[in-house]
């Protein structure tokens, strides 16, 4: 199928992830062990068939492009086509801090959308922890003509003041559209359409001369009359990130094999950065229970309801419940967390004690020292 | 271009003696250590010493090899100037084509392989040992002295001197005698089958002894013996990290219980040397509520519902409730359903025990090892026994002995 052209919006940064997004946008959060949160996007669409992927960019983007490189882990690496790095070029809002919302983006790189080979497009947001099947969501757009398709899912799970939800008639058209509101309305929208590359043109310059910045509220919302809008609904598992205590229940809910079966669909696999680590070593006094844990670690001692992600060390005696331990985590003897969110190279000494709440996840930022 | 060093790795081996275990797959690509397979281990090494350019000959049963070395991209051996090339035996015209006879016959037979790069040096490995060891301080020593070749050693105990090929040398690493599993050993010195040739000698040589029809046109049995005779200069190489031959099925086993001692052996987790390997996608492995696993190594994609104890799990291994392993090897994918009872075995790709089954045993103490194989893809049927030392190589019924 390489008549799609993916592109992904990787400029975002939800301000309520407090530390997770101090050094990072929300698409390199790391997320499930061993991922980055753009992980998701880069491989649904690969494993769709899309050969030419832009990443569309603004700032605080140097550990994204560290983690996708040349895009050869996501087999993006190409003589014609593959992974392109979009910045912002020679545009008004280049010199903000942000692109005030996606057609702004788009109107950022509108010389590289004239030059897409393929005739759709799809957008996505580089957050968005799902494995949708965009063959199915594609075959379904050109089954029913519609002028957009929008995925949504019926289950909430972002934060209804960061969505927009969506009602539609019985055969599937958008017939009404709720930006932010207060309490869900109907079916969230994922943010990811498919339109033809014409169309998007078209949009793209008609919001540039209206001073529209944003897809949801200057498209989806004023043109849902005048345009076909279709929704496609995906019922697998979905995980947005618009606060740290959602990423928290997020990564919890890997721990149920159904959300692994949806997520990790072997069929469908997620790529991410090879890094070569050994497998993990677990200790003659570990005890594991409930956990999720990648290669590299060496866990010698007591771990439960927790995702360990690659080479982290949990010394003797360490007690361990209901925690998120980013890549290279030191845990030292008889330390012990709970409810806690470690980010990357974070070295927790010897004894200590540190015990966050459910509701209230503590989060420790990268190459902090405890 | 040329290079000062072509590495040419041999992969040819039948690897008999793992029985079961190479019966798809020759034995450089057996699985060895969790995440890697035999043949990571020459080729880390020589990406980590600054070799780039390596041949990997192959014969016997090389489609998994070939596939599994592909570009050589895990390595960073994907090059436009040199990386890995895979050599089978072939036909030229007017030829008489033949499979590769010897060690010595199948670098013979590509002597136009290492010629377009034309080097000083070559350096011949085997496919067949686990140890991490800087090529490049091997070579130094080779230029320093000015040998014709240098053979790297290892001193072993006096008894397992006898079974292998042991160097006498003199005070300054010169050799002056080979001796192929002597009853009497003179020296301690083993070889470790890693050469180093200067190329100019090694072509003469090589072309002189396929002239020879007596010859079996082997290093060991013929290369280094003529060029001992002739007085060539022959140098060893002293080498004291850690070291295994991983031919036969106990000393396989043997060497990955070694990687549970993380800390020694071949030193895993050291950054500074990895050991890169081609693996496959797999999500975080997951421990379940009765999970329970101490003293193992375990791999992306695993499921451990049962208990593991001083183990080796590969990726994509399940382990359902109320099973255990235990001192075992359990290959990628291989299942072992509830209430099944692993020990001193290891299981090959993909093999399944139902629930119930009795694999392998405990070894008596001081006795053999004893060690139980199943076979790739083989069931072994529910409450069925396997003995301690059997090699299954067929489906084993429900309730059924192998």
């Amino acid at each position: 199928m390489n008549n799609l052209h993916g592109l992904v919006f990787a400029y975002r940064s939800s301000k309520d992830l407090r530390e997770l997004t101090q050094h990072r946008n929300t698409c390199s959060i790391p997320f499930g062990g061993r991922y980055r949160l753009v992980d998701f996007a880069l491989s649904s669409m690969v494993n769709a068939g899309i050969t030419d992927i832009g990443l569309i960019v603004h700032s605080s983007y140097q550990s994204l492009l560290d983690h996708v490189g040349s895009g050869k882990d996501w087999d993006l690496s190409r003589k014609h086509g593959g992974l392109r790095i979009l910045p912002p070029f020679g545009y008004a809002s280049a010199t903000a801090s942000d692109y005030f919302g996606r057609m702004d983006s788009l109107a950022g790189i509108r010389s590289y959308l004239e030059d897409i080979r393929q005739d759709y497009v799809i957008l996505m947001g580089g957050d968005l922890a799902a494995n949708l099947p965009i063959k199915q969501i594609f075959e379904a757009h050109r089954k029913t003509k519609a002028d957009i398709t929008t995925v949504v899912t019926c289950q909430n799970v972002g934060e209804p003041r960061s969505c927009t939800y969506l009602s539609s008639d019985p055969d599937g058209r958008v017939t009404d559209v709720f930006v932010h509101p207060k309490s869900p309305m109907g079916c969230e929208s994922l943010e990811v359409y498919i339109l033809s590359k014409q169309l998007l043109l078209s949009l793209v310059d008609h919001c540039a001369t209206h001073n529209i910045h944003s897809f949801s509220e200057g498209v989806i919302l004023a043109m849902k009359d005048r345009l076909h809008i279709h929704t496609y609904e995906f019922e697998g598992y979905v995980g947005r990130f618009h606060t740290v205590g959602g990423y928290f229940e997020h990564s919890m809910d890997l721990l149920d094999p159904a959300v692994r079966a949806s997520v990790f669909d072997p069929s469908l696999p997620i790529k991410t950065k090879d890094h070569s680590n050994p497998s993990t070593y677990y200790g003659p006094e570990a005890k594991t229970s409930n956990s999720l844990i990648a290669d590299g670690c060496k866990i010698e001692g007591e771990v439960d309801h927790c995702i360990i992600f690659r080479g982290v060390t949990v010394e003797k005696g360490a007690r361990l419940s209901h925690c998120v331990l980013m890549q290279g985590t030191h845990v030292g003897a008889n330390a012990t967390l709970q409810y806690a969110i470690a980010d990357k190279n974070v070295h927790i000494n010897p004894g200590r004690m540190l015990m966050g709440h459910e509701s209230y996840p503590i989060a420790i930022a990268k190459d902090s020292k405890v | 271009m040329k290079k000062e060093c072509v590495a040419m790795l041999l992969a040819g081996g039948q690897g008999s003696r793992l029985k079961a275990l190479t019966r798809h797959v020759a034995k450089p690509a057996v699985p060895f250590g969790g995440k890697y397979r035999i043949i990571d281990f020459p080729l880390s090494n020589c990406v980590n010493s600054g070799i780039d350019t390596v041949g990997v000959l192959t014969q016997y049963r090389p489609l998994e090899l070939n596939s599994y070395i592909g570009n050589g991209q895990p390595w960073d051996l994907d090059r436009s100037d040199g990386g890995v090339h895979i050599l089978p035996p072939y036909l030229g015209e007017n030829e008489q084509g033949s499979w590769y006879k010897g060690t010595a016959n199948a670098i013979f037979q590509n002597i136009n392989f290492i010629d377009q790069y034309d080097p000083d040096y070559v350096l011949i490995l085997s496919g067949d040992h686990i140890y991490k060891m800087d090529y490049a301080d091997m070579l130094a020593q080779h230029k320093r002295t000015g040998a014709d070749l240098t053979i790297a050693v290892q001193e072993v105990s006096m008894e397992e001197a006898t079974r292998m090929g042991i160097m006498n040398c003199d005070e300054e690493g010169r050799v002056y005698e080979f001796e192929e599993k002597p009853a009497k050993p003179k020296s301690n010195l083993a070889s470790m089958g890693i050469y180093i040739f200067t190329w100019s000698k090694l072509r003469k040589y090589l072309i002189a002894d396929e002239k020879d029809p007596d010859s079996s046109n082997d290093f060991g049995k013929n290369i280094i013996p003529t060029m001992l005779q002739k007085k060539e200069s022959l140098h060893v190489y002293r080498f004291a990290g850690y070291w295994r031959d991983v031919g036969t099925i106990d000393s396989l086993w043997e060497a990955n219980m070694d990687m549970l001692d993380v800390d020694s052996g071949v030193h895993l987790f050291d950054e500074d040397w990895p050991i890169l390997a081609r693996t496959p996608i797999q999500p975080p492995h997951c421990v379940g509520a009765e999970g329970k696993i101490i003293d193992s190594l375990v791999t992306g994609g695993c499921l451990v519902d049962g208990e593991v104890e001083r183990s080796v799990l590969f990726h994509s291994v399940t382990v359902e409730p109320g099973a255990s392993v235990r001192y075992s090897i359990l290959m990628p994918g291989a299942v072992v359903k509830a209430g099944a009872k692993i020990n001193y075995s290891i299981i090959a790709e993909g093999a399944v025990i139902e629930s119930g089954a009795v694999v392998g045993a405990v070894p008596e103490k001081d006795g053999p090892l004893n060690i139980a194989v199943v076979a790739s893809d083989i069931k072994v049927g529910k409450n069925a026994t396997v003995a301690p030392a059997a090699m299954v190589t067929k489906n084993v019924k429900e309730g059924g002995k192998a």
